[in-house]
């Protein structure tokens, strides 16, 4: 059975070498010349803990998770426990059983059981433990008849730079996986197969990594940050590549340096960002005030996690949409920004430092757990398209007396200069100011200045990312959503295309300012819509209500256990409540055993 | 051009905020003076301060002047050296500013040790507040915040940032114009973080320290002879020791700037041409391939 589409997870204890496998496997996919998606779950600690790593393998580009698991590469017995019911019917387990047995009650059966004592081949016939997690994907290539040459020459790749004698090992662990299967099981015994294609001109990246990529490519040569997770990725590839051009990285002693030094960086004339989670996004609320009000260029990443402080640190949400859209105090233009992918990564941070600049405020590139710390395949990035605008940015001498920094224009832009440049000194102050910086408390002023900054709200909106409609325009059936809900959305819109039902999808790429108007004319004509979002109160739904009012058909389609979507969650309640059929019941079950909360307004 | 310039060359048209007879103008005329002795220029001066009175003198002096949220002007002044090291970077802010609410930076600063000069305008209150005690206040200090006496013990700024591996430490008395104007350009030629603190005293609400006070509780380290200020278990005795408040340039080394552990190029980041650079980028994905 030659499938086009195979959903893979590893699952062990951290630290065991689960997700360097499921990275292993991802790339030998990826050479296989299938598209590929990847999700970490792991727990928030270093040693010890159930992690799991999911690999979604097949034709389709940008799906997200599947609605079920086909093959499960259990280290032990807590994964089986714990994944158990996930497995799609005539699906399979290798089960490490060097030390552990599977009780017979928990044997599905389903689902076909592979029984090999990985760690015990490692020790024994390897001499090293370590390569188990080898020899458990020279058991998966087997069980799936993948070309065993290109398996080699895979795992000889990934580890090409740490010498010939770890390149033999781990090619030697592979060739004692294959023929374990070979001699318990027989050849091919799963019959599960991928269809091989040309690799051509692909990538495999993750998101954080086309996130910092943007940015160095848009010409950001500064950054500040502190660890944090899930967003610490985007902080060590700067600091492994911002100084071979010029530019540098700091890890500040906190989220208030950082983002203070992101603005004096920026006053200075650099394009500069920082990256961040939610804890240090609430930290960085009143310097982003500060960068809205002296009209510096800042960009700032939010990788979100789930919240309230600390949440579950490792997991994905987006119930930080309302804090990057509304935070602080006083008002200021802010653009809020979202890519939908790893590819939309790159481009949407790129063009972040272009819109900051331009506009002189702050913008958020928000991104989540689920798409940020998440790798996929995607076509060679399109780096000459990259532009840099850098607006009203005076590089001349200016007459002193003359120069106004805070001019009032038409466009609510004023000439920025930058310090070194003759005639421009001027105050750059948190505190009300006149056109030329002096601190004033004078009423008319004020009225002037707030108009003029926030009018870049309306002269920015021709540059603001539009957003992408998929599906047939016309349906009657419309979704609304973001970010890493794009692929399992995409998934459940082709899925109930094939089955009649056409549905589209607005994905907002803008989340601020709010594009009202295209958001009102996709609403104008739906019979149902349906908000899909990663979080509890429903703010992306709240935000579209603003807008289109209270809606008899409008739908919350919610989750917040850390997890991101699975296409089944988004299918049942549009079966149900669209299309009237499916289980009457308000609660849809999902295969991580939660409810998803779905309701009418 | 540059020899032509005077302290007058330094001021703003910005009328002061400041109460008359405040410490505070003393530290900004000695600015004016010592950047002008230098033979610095406005447009390559970048002047950062925080809130509070103190943080007002932003702008009072004629430069590129920020002047942020409370307590942050280190990691902006920080900043702004690194992306432009061609520029004269001083920051400047009460106790208050930096002993407290930004405390943790001064620290971090000190360790960082950036080619900059940080200014702390120290009046053991908070004044823009009206009154209320602040980090170098006294124990026992009675305001509206601490009616029965402040129950903190004073922090020792210079004695913390020495310890911290501060590499120059002055303190000043705004009543002494010309020995201030001297440490903040010996400060200001210093390669690394110079702190120069400057006992400016509150007219309004410090009834305790003012100036006749201060004039009989300080000396200056080199009075006597035989202070040597490469010496760091001197300037711990002199920092820590009871009595007198030493002022004058109480320790300095030449422990390497974040600029050269960082390798900064000598381009200024703020003049790279971005434009030209990335033709270089499109190598990175092999990498990903």
């Amino acid at each position: 059975m030659i499938l086009n589409d195979i959903e893979i997870m590893f699952g062990g204890q951290a630290g065991d070498g689960s997700l360097t496998t499921g990275d292993l496997i991802a790339g030998i996919f990826k050479k296989l010349g299938l598209e590929v998606y990847t999700y970490k779950d792991f727990p928030s600690r270093i040693r010890g803990g159930h992690t799991n790593y999911v690999i979604r393998a097949g034709e389709h580009a940008n799906y997200g998770m599947a609605d079920l698991v086909d093959a499960l590469i259990a280290f032990d017995l807590e994964a089986v426990e714990a994944h158990i019911e996930e497995l799609r019917p005539g699906g399979f387990i290798i089960f490490d059983s060097t030390t552990e047995t599977v009780p017979e009650s928990m044997r599905r059966r389903d689902v076909t059981w592979y029984d090999v004592p990985l760690a015990k081949i490692a020790k024994e016939d390897l001499g090293l433990e370590l390569v188990r997690n080898t020899i458990s994907l020279g058991v998966l290539a087997k069980l799936i008849g993948m070309d065993r040459a290109t398996v080699r020459d895979a795992v000889a790749g990934v580890y090409e730079r740490k010498g010939e004698k770890v390149v033999g090992l781990n090619i030697r662990a592979v060739e004692a996986g294959g023929e374990y299967v070979e001699r318990h099981f027989g050849e091919w015994p799963s019959g599960y197969g991928l269809q091989a294609r040309p690799d051509g001109d692909r990538l495999l990246m993750m998101g954080n990594d086309a996130i910092a990529y943007g940015a160095l490519v848009a010409g950001c040569r500064f950054m500040a940050g502190y660890p944090i997770t899930p967003a610490t990725d985007v902080l060590e590839w700067m600091a492994k590549y911002l100084p071979k051009y010029g530019g540098v990285a700091v890890q500040a002693e906190d989220e208030l340096a950082a983002i203070n030094m992101v603005l004096g960086a920026a006053f200075a004339g650099v394009r500069s960002m920082t990256a961040t989670s939610g804890p240090g996004q609430a930290l960085m609320t009143e310097a982003i005030g500060l960068a809205g009000v002296l009209e510096i260029p800042v960009v700032v990443i939010e990788c979100a996690r789930t919240g309230p402080s600390t949440g579950m640190p490792t997991k994905t949400e987006q119930s930080n949409l309302n804090h990057l859209i509304f935070s602080g105090h006083g008002e200021i233009p802010r653009v809020v920004l979202a890519p939908g992918t790893v590819e939309d990564s790159f481009y949407i941070s790129a063009k972040a430092f272009d819109i900051a600049e331009k506009y002189q405020c702050p913008v958020f590139v928000l991104t989540e757990q689920a798409l940020c710390q998440s790798k996929a395949t995607l076509p060679l990035l399109d780096v000459a398209s990259v532009s840099v605008d850098r607006g009203k940015l005076v590089t001349e001498p200016v007459t002193f007396g003359e120069y106004e920094r805070f001019e009032f224009t038409e466009d609510g832009v004023s000439p920025r200069i930058i310090p070194g440049i003759e005639g421009g000194m001027h105050l750059a102050a948190g505190s009300e100011h006149s056109p030329q910086g002096v601190i004033t408390e004078n009423a008319a002023n004020r009225t002037a200045m707030m108009d003029k900054r926030m009018r870049k709200l309306v002269s920015m909106r021709e540059d603001l990312p539009k957003a992408i409609v998929h599906g047939d325009p016309a349906a009657e059936i419309a979704i609304f959503g973001y970010g890493s809900n794009r692929g399992p959305i995409v998934e459940a819109i082709d899925r109930l295309e094939r089955g009649g039902v056409s549905v589209r999808f607005f994905e907002f790429r803008t989340l601020w300012p709010f594009p009202e108007e295209e958001v009102a004319a996709f609403a104008a004509e739906a019979q149902h819509i349906f908000v899909v979002e990663n979080d509890f109160t429903g703010q992306l739904e709240r935000l579209i209500r603003y807008v289109t009012g209270p809606l008899e058909r409008m739908h919350l389609v919610n989750k917040y256990n850390g997890k991101p979507f699975r296409p089944i969650e988004i299918i049942e309640p549009i079966e149900r409540l669209a299309l009237l059929r499916g289980p009457e019941s308000v609660d849809g079950g999902s295969p991580d055993g939660e409810p998803v909360r779905v309701k009418r307004q | 051009m540059s020899a032509l310039l005077t302290p007058k060359d330094f001021a703003t048209a910005t009328p002061s905020w400041w109460c008359p007879g405040c410490g505070d103008y003393g530290v900004l005329s000695a600015l004016k003076q010592a950047l002008a002795e230098l033979g610095k220029v406005p447009k390559d001066v970048a002047f950062v301060s925080g809130i509070g009175c103190s943080g007002k003198i932003s702008g009072y002096l004629h430069s590129y002047a920020f002047h942020g949220v409370h307590g942050r002007a280190l990691p902006v002044a920080t900043a702004v050296k690194l992306a432009n090291r061609d520029l004269t970077v001083i920051a400047a802010g009460g106790d208050g500013d930096g002993y407290a609410i930004g405390a943790g930076h001064f620290l971090h600063t000190v360790r960082r040790n950036p080619n900059i000069t940080y200014v702390v305008m120290d009046n053991q209150t908070y004044g823009l507040t009206k009154g209320q005690s602040s980090p170098t206040s006294a124990t026992g200090y009675v305001t509206g915040t601490s009616p029965g006496g402040n129950p903190d013990a004073p922090i020792n700024g210079l004695a913390v940032a020495l310890a911290a591996g501060g590499s120059f430490l002055a303190r000043g008395f705004s009543a002494h114009p010309k020995k201030l104007v001297d440490l903040i350009k010996t400060a200001i030629e210093h390669e690394g973080f110079s702190i120069v603190e400057v006992m400016s005293p509150c007219v309004t609400y410090n009834k305790i320290n003012t100036y006749a006070w201060f004039k009989e509780h300080t000396y200056y380290v080199d009075d006597a002879g035989g202070y040597d200020p490469a010496d760091r278990s001197h300037a711990f005795d002199a920092l820590l020791a009871e009595g007198k408040i030493p002022l004058g340039v109480i320790y300095r080394d030449g422990r390497p700037t974040l600029e050269s552990l960082m390798h900064l190029p000598e381009q200024p980041l703020a003049s790279l041409d971005l434009e030209g650079s990335k033709h270089q980028f499109e190598s990175l994905q092999a990498t990903y391939r």
